[in-house]
């Protein structure tokens, strides 16, 4: 694997062998980012492992053995949780850390403590959170399925996050703000304004986990798609891209193609996502004013999004050489692949006439899904086969190139099967469920599409598997990594204080 | 991608900014097709909100020139174009609206019996009988109304616990359905495998016919609704105990002749409480219409 020499040293992470305590190098904070890493992955095993039983339960009913915690209304918010919160959470945590430490050359805010509480605050959280769903605990807001006092906790969190990173920006020692942080910036930002408003509710009591939302109707509706889209748009697009504004000229050791394109694209995304939640909600009891607005701001949020596309695409493009030889640029630029396809298909499907089509069917799932297994995802494991090896200062790079390779063919075809069948699942439904016969009676019923989606479903689960059996894989390698770079430290060690001894 | 038309970056300046050693940005301008895309979906927006409500302003919105024309009070006027009215709109003109509207007023207007008689009313009675029978009927009573025992009865055949006229099938469909057989948990032993093994013997089970015999008698206290012939009575939804037709329990799926008498053993000792929702609420008169006469054809009907 070819590692593009960096002139700013992977020293941070390199304790000093003979005393054991971090040298002058503990110039950054880098094990606040290990730990997130770390739990990106655990949380993203699960995360998956869920959505895969999830997805067979689909295509297998008797999975669910009968048991209240395990069907398919229970685990659905634990995936959903744990894939985008867990895994997409901590990865951006871990990320967005090592970012804004090395572009602003400063430490992190804060002292050692008020990250480390961002830490145990956001796994807390979480994994409350889905035990709580599996005991039956839940807001029934989608994606934001925490009861009430997580929902507090959390923006407790979210707002030591947002002083630590803020903090660590205003302290800086460069004089401009690199790309990477103005999407963490806006991400967090969003994020906290997001959560707070879907979040609004009166509890039942003070002991109850039950509450009650603040609004009704078509505002509570609207609301709910206004926080679940930006939840898409912010979460796991701009903060991704952050991600991506960092990696991808790192890793190809390239400079980014335009920083007028990143201006534009910044403030156009960040503009236009807010608009357009309402799409989710098309043809329903909603005034049509609201839907003329939603679906023309997606219409204009797709160049925008593009933008980022193009930047990182052309960033790329000086280093097509390093396809062949680095699996890592395989995953950046499959990403990017995949964000500029479902960001596309989003505001074609935010069309009224081919929502009316597409809503309420899988379509939709697999429109996600090539997001946040091809873009979300796979940005993600490029970006960390990057990170790992520096984080724990492995010279020579990941474990395995070999496995980066299988993973890589593993997600890719997993995705590609998943989305596929989805597809067909999808729009085959939405055709079946508008069919007129010649009598002008309803064409199917509903157990005929339910019988005509087995086989999607089935494929679609081996998808899920693939991609599944491609993180575990990384699992296995990252700590193959990690274990390596100890045992090289430890030999280094005994050796070294052999010398001194003499 | 036509993305090679535009400058080599290399030959472009950085924007002089260096973060973490190497991280640099080229000053590349904005992609001209990017740009002209972008200022294509403006437009596309604005003609947007100028032909359909778009924009609110204080209590009310931009209604957009689009318009509909639809019929009201029997003459085509022209109204604003918004979704009630496209709806109204659909289903005044859509070619199946159209063609369902005549055959809903036909077979409205026409008996059970002209239905019947009638081959395109009938065609029609099925294309929405099944339809509905999908979406209301077969969780319980099976795709294509075989039943599903224990509990649910096959409709396919041609027992009917309730009757099986038209009537009849049309008011139970409305007002559903309790089917109630007591338990008589004082019936044990012997007696009780006795009992079992006669009404066994009503449907021509082989079974043991010395117990059978005694089991006679005890049957008294059934013959009140099911007959002392057991032929069943459908005023009180009493299944004719005669027939392979089983209507609660899976009598003939049963392997052995054991299996079959503990079945019975389990009904006489805990009897029956059985409940079929009814769809008054939930179909519209036509609907139950057509529905009706598709369930009666499943099974030949009475």
């Amino acid at each position: 694997m070819t590692m593009s020499t960096t002139a700013g040293t992977v020293a941070g992470a390199q304790a000093n062998p003979v005393t054991g305590k971090a040298a002058a190098v503990e110039q950054y904070n880098y094990d606040i980012v290990k730990k997130f890493a770390i739990m990106s992955l655990v949380w993203g095993v699960l995360g998956m492992f869920a959505g895969v039983w999830i997805a067979s339960e689909l295509a297998w009913p008797f999975l669910n053995f009968d048991v209240a915690e395990i069907t398919f209304g229970r685990l659905r918010p634990v995936h959903t949780t744990l894939v985008i919160f867990g895994f997409g959470g901590s990865a951006l945590f871990a990320t967005s850390y090592y970012i804004v430490q090395r572009t602003c050359q400063a430490r992190l805010w804060g002292g050692r403590w008020l990250a480390e509480f961002t830490f145990w605050g956001w796994q807390v959280g979480v994994g409350a959170g889905v035990l709580l769903y599996m005991m039956g605990f839940t807001q029934g807001r989608e994606y934001a399925e925490f009861v009430w006092p997580l929902d507090i906790a959390i923006t407790v969190v979210w707002v030591a996050y947002f002083l630590v990173f803020t903090m660590t920006l205003v302290k800086r020692s460069q004089p401009h703000i690199y790309v990477a942080n103005w999407f963490f910036m806006a991400f967090i930002l969003a994020t906290a304004l997001l959560h707070i408003f879907n979040n609004l509710a009166v509890p039942v009591s003070f002991t109850s986990l039950e509450s009650y939302s603040l609004f009704s109707g078509v505002q509570d509706a609207m609301t709910q798609w206004w926080y679940g889209h930006n939840a898409v748009g912010f979460f796991l697009t701009a903060a991704f891209l952050g991600m991506m504004y960092y990696f991808v000229p790192k890793q190809a050791g390239r400079p980014i193609y335009s920083y007028r394109l990143s201006i534009v694209h910044f403030w156009a995304l960040s503009f236009l996502y807010m608009w357009v939640g309402t799409h989710h909600l098309h043809w329903t009891a909603i005034p049509d004013w609201t839907s003329t607005l939603a679906a023309t701001f997606s219409i204009l949020l797709l160049l925008p999004s593009w933008g980022g596309m193009i930047n990182g695409v052309m960033t790329l493009s000086g280093a097509w050489d390093k396809l062949r030889t680095d699996p890592i640029i395989l995953f950046m630029i499959t990403s990017l692949s995949f964000y500029g396809m479902s960001t596309f298909e989003g505001p074609l499907m935010s069309l009224k006439s081919v929502n009316a089509l597409s809503h309420y069917t899988d379509w939709t799932v697999g429109h996600v899904h090539s997001g946040a297994l091809g873009w979300v995802a796979m940005i993600t494991f490029g970006s960390f086969y990057h990170l790992i090896p520096r984080l724990w200062g492995v010279a020579k790079g990941m474990h395995s190139t070999k496995l980066i390779y299988v993973h890589f063919w593993l997600a890719t075809i997993g995705i590609v099967l998943y989305i596929s069948s989805l597809w067909v699942a999808g729009i085959g439904q939405g055709l079946m469920l508008r069919a007129f016969d010649e009598y002008g009676n309803l064409g199917y019923t509903f157990i005929e599409t339910v019988t005509f989606m087995h086989l999607p479903y089935v494929v679609r689960a081996i998808g899920g598997m693939f991609f599944l059996a491609g993180i575990i894989l990384m699992v296995y390698n990252v700590y193959m990594t990690i274990a390596g770079a100890k045992r090289s430290v430890e030999v280094d060690v005994t050796a070294r204080s052999a010398a001194v001894a003499r | 991608m036509a993305l090679s038309s535009d400058k080599k970056p290399a030959q472009v300046e950085t924007t002089g900014h260096v973060w973490d050693g190497d991280l640099r940005e080229y000053n590349n301008p904005l992609p001209r097709w990017w740009l002209w895309t972008f200022y294509a979906t403006i437009v596309f927006a604005v003609v947007y909100w100028i032909m359909y409500p778009a924009w609110p302003v204080f209590k009310t919105f931009t209604p957009g020139l689009s318009t509909l024309t639809i019929e009201k009070d029997g003459k085509m006027v022209e109204v604003p174009w918004n979704s009630r009215n496209l709806f109204i709109q659909e289903m005044q003109v859509s070619p199946s609206a159209v063609r369902q509207r005549e055959f809903v007023e036909k077979v409205s207007n026409a008996s059970f019996e002209q239905i019947v008689a009638d081959p395109s009313m009938m065609a029609f009675a099925r294309s929405m009988g099944a339809g509905l029978f999908g979406d209301n009927c077969a969780a319980c009573h099976g795709q294509g109304g075989q039943g599903n025992l224990p509990g649910y009865p096959s409709l396919a055949d041609n027992d009917w616990l309730w009757g099986g006229s038209f009537a009849t099938i049309s008011t139970d469909i409305q007002k559903g359905l309790k089917g109630n057989m007591p338990a008589f948990p004082t019936i044990q032993g012997a007696a009780l495998t006795d009992l079992a093994n006669y009404v066994l013997s009503m449907s021509g089970v082989e079974t043991d016919a010395a117990s059978a015999m005694r089991g006679k008698a005890g049957f008294a206290m059934c013959a009140a609704c099911h007959g002392a012939e057991g032929k069943g009575n459908p005023m009180l939804g009493a299944p004719n105990l005669t027939d392979m037709a089983w209507s609660n329990i899976d009598v003939v799926g049963a392997p052995t002749v054991d299996a079959k008498r503990k079945m019975i053993e389990g009904v006489v000792s805990k009897g029956i409480q059985r409940q079929m929702p009814g769809f008054t609420n939930r179909l519209t008169p036509v609907e139950i219409k057509m529905l009706t006469v598709y369930v009666h054809e499943l099974s030949g009907g009475q």
